[in-house]
């Protein structure tokens, strides 16, 4: 019985440390999975505004007269022509196209979605290093907790009886899948 | 004298270390090539950098806001631009980057786009709907035929699009 109560202290302690980086892995998840539906990352916000006809001249005199019209105090990032008749000015996370010489902006608006930016910057791993060993350890931390999670209960409910139909069942759901849509 | 040695070790630690890090961020491999192309060359003769390893230098005017797959880096002076494009979350370019100068490399490649994909992306550009700034990476743009396979919708020229399969970028705060 010593190895089935390693089991569990095993199962409990691992499961108490990587329960809150399950529920943001779980979280980005979900979230991540709809990122046709919607940006998991990034509010983005797109307005337009006619400013009237602007004066000739160089790029960063016609941005001037833009930000002034639209009452903005920022210093541009840059200001780019991206054709004879297109500029774009680019602040921070916020960018304008100014259409020429008409006027016509295009005010874009970007802010980071609070919590989800974070959740999903741990789980798709985009800072590297550090969190990729981290990740590392986390999945082996996951395998142990399914190793020994199928272990904690005897008898009728464990793998001898109920727990190993579920088992089998959650085995069948991806093999299931593959079969259908893979190897089909 | 071990104090002074040891200030001395500090001092020569965190020179070393800024001197690596720069004022800039370095995404993917970084930028290894000493002489960048100018993206206007690269267009008007792209056949003579195909399948070869450039470097170019520029403004980003353009990034994949779902997934920052790809940027988009412009000439400031010409307004030409070239797509960068990465493998999704093997290198990420945030949003952040948005008009921020960069310097990225990578190999220059061209996609021949068939017949329905330059119907498609002729019908999305007349729809209005995701143009080359658009986030047409995702599977719907795909599914349309001017998406990923098209190049993420990069611009096109005589029905290929120009792009740069980016190995790492260099972009300054």
């Amino acid at each position: 019985m010593k190895w089935r109560r390693l089991i569990i202290a095993t199962h409990r302690d691992v499961g108490y440390f990587f329960a809150g980086l399950t529920v943001i892995y779980a979280i980005s998840g979900i979230a991540v999975n709809h990122i046709e539906d919607w940006n998991p990352n990034y509010v983005i916000r797109t307005e337009s505004a006619p400013l009237g006809e602007l004066p000739p001249g160089g790029n960063d005199a016609i941005a001037a007269a833009v930000l002034d019209r639209m009452q903005i105090t920022e210093t541009p990032e840059s200001v780019v022509r991206m054709s004879p008749g297109q500029l774009r000015i680019f602040l921070d996370r916020r960018t304008l196209t100014v259409t020429l010489p008409s006027g016509e902006v295009v005010d874009e608006h970007a802010r980071r979605r609070v919590a989800f930016f974070e959740l999903n910057y741990l789980h798709l791993n985009h800072g590297k290093g550090f969190w990729t060993w981290f990740a590392d350890v986390y999945a082996a931390g996951l395998i142990v907790l399914a190793c020994t999670g199928i272990f904690i209960i005897t008898g009728r409910k464990g793998l001898g009886g109920r727990g190993r139909w579920l088992l089998l069942a959650g085995l069948a759901v991806p093999l299931i899948y593959l079969i259908l849509v893979v190897w089909s | 004298m071990r104090r002074i040695s040891l200030i001395t070790l500090i001092i020569g630690l965190a020179t070393v270390l800024s001197a690596a890090g720069g004022d800039g961020t370095t995404y993917g491999e970084g930028v290894t090539l000493h002489e960048a192309v100018a993206v206007e060359t690269l267009l008007a003769s792209p056949d003579d950098y195909l399948g070869k390893k450039v470097r170019v230098d520029g403004v980003i005017t353009g990034v994949c806001k779902k997934r920052g797959c790809w940027m988009q880096i412009t000439d400031p002076d010409s307004g030409n631009g070239v797509r960068i494009k990465v493998d999704d979350g093997v290198i990420v370019f945030p949003y952040e980057a948005m008009g921020k100068k960069a310097t990225a490399e990578g190999v220059f490649d061209a996609i021949t786009l068939s017949p329905e994909q330059v119907e498609a992306r002729a019908a999305q550009q007349a729809a209005g709907q995701k143009t080359a700034e658009g986030e047409s990476c995702d599977k719907e743009g795909a599914r349309d035929g001017a998406g990923e396979g098209a190049g993420c919708d990069a611009p096109a020229q005589d029905n290929r699009v120009f792009l740069i399969h980016g190995t790492g970028a260099v972009i300054y705060s």
